[in-house]
């Protein structure tokens, strides 16, 4: 059983902040940045609840921040054209992390579930007290970018 | 593409909508800052002092200091320093308010004085008789309480200072401890739909009155500092005091500056003996001490922090001063700033993914 005053003198991670920051810590944004510093960030971010088919966004909305599925499933959709699913531990969005940019595409929630948002101003707040790890995920960030523009681009010229 | 005509009602549409979820936060702004206006003082000064120091903390915290430690020695230092300013420059400030208390009747005899002079010279000039001085003789008469006035008042304040004083750094210290956490409770408030617009537009406010916060306080100090000594090289009573007062006056844009080279013009009337030329040099010193501002201070502190219309500045600044007072006079700005933020985000982001309907619906997919 929990105690109150054990848990909260050794500032135990809860449950949801380990799942959080373990889901994090697997993806390619987070490579080599410490579990401690995942969790840390993790603490201050912000689990929103979804119903089965509402908007996450639309295509033209400003964007702040990249997003987490924790659970349930996203679909991504461009032109009427289905762009990629995500499910649990997958993350989208993260284009908001580097720039001001509005959404280039609308997000659906297909199964009801609960999202992570890692906003922008979260970022930023985080680079200010550790700017080293701020460089290590911004470096990640841009790897991720790119192999996503890598793999539009394989796309566009397997269509053409 | 839309017909001209359908582009034209969907943006007044869209404007209309802004409009009213602006004078929704506006409302809701205005009627927090009523409740609080009791100690919204201590509120504000917490905030400036909070937007001070949080690049301190995160230096500490840099330099694997603990938080709450980096925030409790942030503490010890802010108490460190207030009360070395209470013993050091307390004394020397209030000596030179009992000076300007003894010198207000000398300086209201002055100006009657001086009003003689020139209405005689108005009068012989125009052929018309003019009584100017008769203007000020209630005032003059009144003099010697006024100064009693004065000293009244802030002996009256001097509870509410201490207070302050007290209350300040206990609430720095807590917005510095759990500010970011509250607000993320608070904005966790938002719908799914504007979730991130909200976010958004909390992120581009805050980061805007934290550039104008941080440049308007170096400001002042550099007001301050220049003035003084300007007022010094030219031989002016109360140097300090006035430096410090045409410093904390340019916090108000346009107006302020006019009230210090009056206050100044009122110091340098009362100079023994007269000299009409001090007049002249103490307006210098302000007006130097504004060219400084203008063409050094502002475009390296806080160009683009804010960006209004002057006129627009103006009626802000006389309507939240006459709203919430002295305080309001100093929040115009910011408050103004803030607002035009909210309402180009609002506007851009209901213009642009026509969410006018979708804002009094529920967000589901068709």
């Amino acid at each position: 059983m929990d105690n109150f005053f054990w848990s909260n003198l050794f500032n135990r991670v809860s449950d949801e902040t380990g799942v959080i920051a373990d889901f994090w810590r697997a993806t390619p944004l987070f490579r080599n940045i410490p579990l401690r510093h995942v969790q840390a960030l993790a603490e201050n971010m912000h689990v929103r609840h979804y119903q089965q088919d509402e908007w996450v966004f639309r295509e033209g909305d400003q964007g702040a921040g990249a997003i987490l599925v924790l659970e349930g499933r996203v679909r991504v959709v461009a032109n009427q054209t289905t762009l990629a699913e995500f499910d649990a531990g997958d993350f989208f969005g993260e284009i908001a992390l580097a720039e001001n940019e509005n959404r280039t595409a609308d997000a659906l929630c297909t199964e009801a579930g609960r999202l992570v948002y890692f906003l922008k101003q979260d970022l930023e707040e985080w680079i200010e007290v550790e700017p080293r790890l701020g460089a290590v995920f911004l470096v990640n960030l841009a790897s991720t970018l790119a192999q996503r523009l890598h793999r539009a681009n394989q796309l566009i010229a397997e269509k053409i | 593409m839309l017909p001209t005509d359908d582009r034209f009602s969907q943006a007044s549409s869209a404007y209309l909508q802004t409009f009213k979820v602006t004078a929704i936060v506006i409302a809701v702004c205005l009627a927090s800052f009523y409740l609080l206006s009791s100690i919204l003082l201590p509120i504000i000064f917490s905030f400036t002092l909070y937007t001070l120091v949080e690049p301190l903390s995160n230096h500490l915290v840099r330099r694997n200091i603990n938080h709450s430690v980096a925030i409790i020695l942030i503490l010890i230092l802010m108490m460190t320093l207030s009360i070395l300013a209470i013993s050091f420059a307390l004394p020397p400030f209030i000596e030179q308010v009992v000076l300007l208390k003894d010198k207000l009747p000398f300086i209201f005899s002055q100006i009657e004085n001086l009003l003689n002079v020139y209405s005689a010279r108005l009068a012989a000039s125009l052929g018309i008789e003019f009584d100017l001085s008769s203007i000020v003789v209630s005032v003059v008469a009144q003099s010697a309480s006024l100064g009693n006035a004065l000293l009244v008042a802030i002996s009256e304040q001097v509870f509410t200072i201490t207070l302050s004083m007290i209350l300040v750094p206990v609430m720095t210290y807590f917005i510095l401890k759990d500010f970011k956490s509250l607000r993320n409770e608070l904005l966790n408030w938002l719908p799914n739909s504007s979730f991130e617009l909200g976010w958004l537009i909390y992120h581009r406010v805050t980061r805007q009155l934290q550039i104008y916060t941080r440049g308007v306080m170096l400001q002042s100090l550099i007001m301050s500092i220049v003035a003084t000594i300007g007022y010094t090289v030219v031989g002016l009573d109360i140097p300090v005091l006035l430096g410090v007062l045409t410093g904390l006056l340019n916090l108000i844009p346009y107006i302020g500056p006019v009230i210090s080279m009056f206050l100044a013009t009122l110091v340098a009337s009362a100079m023994t003996p007269f000299d009409p030329s001090l007049i002249y040099l103490a307006i210098g010193v302000v007006v130097f001490a504004q060219i400084v501002d203008n063409v050094v201070v502002i475009p390296s502190l806080i160009a683009n922090a804010v960006d209004l219309h002057p006129v627009l500045a103006i009626v802000g600044i006389l309507v939240f001063g006459n709203l919430f007072g002295a305080i309001g006079v100093i929040l115009a700005i910011p408050a103004m700033a803030a607002i035009k933020i909210i309402h180009r985000n609002l506007y851009a982001d209901i213009h642009n993914s026509g969410r006018i309907s979708a804002l009094n619906a529920p967000r589901k997919s068709q």
